[in-house]
Order: C-alpha cells, then structure tokens, then sequence
C-alpha cells in the first residue's frame, strides 16, 4: 500500500539531495560572514573600538545559532531495505 | 593448514567489523555537523576578543623616557630604541626637520615586521611587503597593513629627547 511519504518521495527523488545541499551552502554562508566578522573585529579591537568587536560579536553568535538551528533539518540518512530476495550459496567448486 | 581454514574469514574482521572505507567516508550529515561546530567556534572566538579588549586593555606608556641626546640624531636620520616594560617593544625615532621629530612602533601592523625610515622617499618603510607610512602621521599609505603605526609623542628639552604617551587631542 502507498501512503502520502512514499507518493511524495517518489514525486520528488531529489528532494533529500536538495535539502542538504541547501543546508551545507547556508552553512557555507555564515561561516564566511563569520571570518569576515573576526578578522574585522581583530583590526578594530587592536585600534580600541570595541564597539565594532561587541556589534560582530553578536552578529556571529545569530550565525552560529543560525547554523545549529539548520541542522534541524538535515534528513535522515537513506536505510537500506532489507534484502527480500533469497540467498543462494554459490559453490565455488564446480 | 587445510583448504577450509584460508577461505574462513579472519577472526579480527569479526571483531572489528567496520570496513576501511565505512571509516574513512565523511558524510553530507557528518560535513554539516561539522560546519555547525566550526560557526559556532567563530562565535566564540568573536567573544573572547570582546572580552580581551574590555578586560585587559592596552597599558598605556606612564611618564617620559629619556631616548638619546638632540645632537646625536641629525636631521633625515632615524634612531632605533626599545622601551622596556612589561613587553619589550621597539620604537624608532625619526628627525625629520629642524624641532621636527617623530617615534613610531616599529613593528609593521600587517605582519609586524621591522619598519625603517626612508630619507630618499621622506616616509616609512616595511621592506617585507611594500607597505609604506606615512613619516609624518604613520598612516598608511600604501601596502597590505590595515593600520596606522602607533605613535608617542617627543619633547625635545635641554638637548636630551624624550618620548611619552600620544595625548588624546592628537590621537584623533
């Protein structure tokens, strides 16, 4: 019987493939903003302006959070069916 | 040893039953994870700069330090010091007119390389790459460094030099 996952997986085959993807390039994202962020808050706290370092700061912690959070939706990893057919003992000894 | 025993696995494939490249793969999963972790390491490392800087600021230079004698240094000329204190951190002072002088830090702000006074050029230069400062402010005018050399401030009395702190009226 076919219920409304196995329909829709089957509608949509790259669904899975896209979604983590999708999460590994958002990723991707906040972590480049994030060097961007420290190097940035290295110079500025060097030059006494903690104001930048407290502002990139924060910025950086959302990403972060950002980052965990995305990983809520990473999909399950695809489990294999169990093998239904019959085994047959091939004998190496003709 | 019979025939039987060499085609039996071996025991340790049973004991450890994870294959080389099961151990070796890294999976989509496992790289996201990974990612998440190293974003949220930049957070933190965001954070301790915050602290550092509001909890252990930079020590400022207390009090005027004896350099050299005015007539040693003669104009066009660039003298290296050093004051000690809890770092030791080089400085050089530049003569650069007639009661003209200068010290700046003589660790270059990109790499801190050994800056040194050009007289041809009349600015500063880090020979390592190209950076060049300005002799008169320490700006930067050129090169990789992201900032100005850090400056002190020289007073010139009875023919001895001395340099303290820059104060906060020129530091803008």
């Amino acid at each position: 019987m076919s219920d409304f996952r196995t329909s829709q997986n089957e509608a949509h085959p790259n669904k899975t493939n896209t979604i983590m993807t999708g999460i590994i390039l958002l990723q991707i994202l906040f972590v480049s903003i994030q060097v961007w962020f420290l190097f940035g808050a290295l110079n500025n706290a060097l030059e006494g302006n903690i104001f930048f370092a407290l502002t990139t700061f924060v910025g950086s912690l959302f990403m972060a959070i950002g980052s965990f959070w995305v990983l809520r939706y990473l999909p399950e990893p695809l489990k294999k069916k169990p093998d239904k057919r019959p085994r047959v003992n091939v004998s190496r000894q003709p | 040893m019979s025939k039987e025993d060499s085609e039996r696995e071996p025991s340790w494939k049973s004991d450890f039953p994870i294959e080389t490249r099961r151990g070796t793969h890294v999976s989509r999963r496992e790289f996201a994870k990974f990612l998440g972790l190293l974003s949220g390491a930049f957070a933190l490392s965001n954070g301790f700069i915050v602290i550092k800087a509001i909890a252990f600021p930079a020590e400022k230079l207390e009090g005027e330090h004896f350099v050299v004698d005015e007539a040693e240094v003669a104009i066009g000329e660039m003298f290296q010091f050093e004051i000690h204190g809890e770092k030791k951190i080089p400085y050089i002072l530049i003569h650069l007119e007639e009661n003209e002088w200068r010290a700046f830090e003589q660790k270059c702000t990109h790499l801190t390389c050994a800056v040194r006074y050009r007289k041809d050029e009349n600015k500063i230069e880090c020979p390592c790459h190209n950076g060049w400062f300005s002799a008169d402010t320490g700006a930067v005018l050129q090169g990789p460094p992201p900032r100005p050399l850090p400056r002190l401030d020289v007073v010139v009395r009875d023919g001895k030099v001395y340099v303290k702190e820059q104060s906060e009226d020129q530091n803008v």
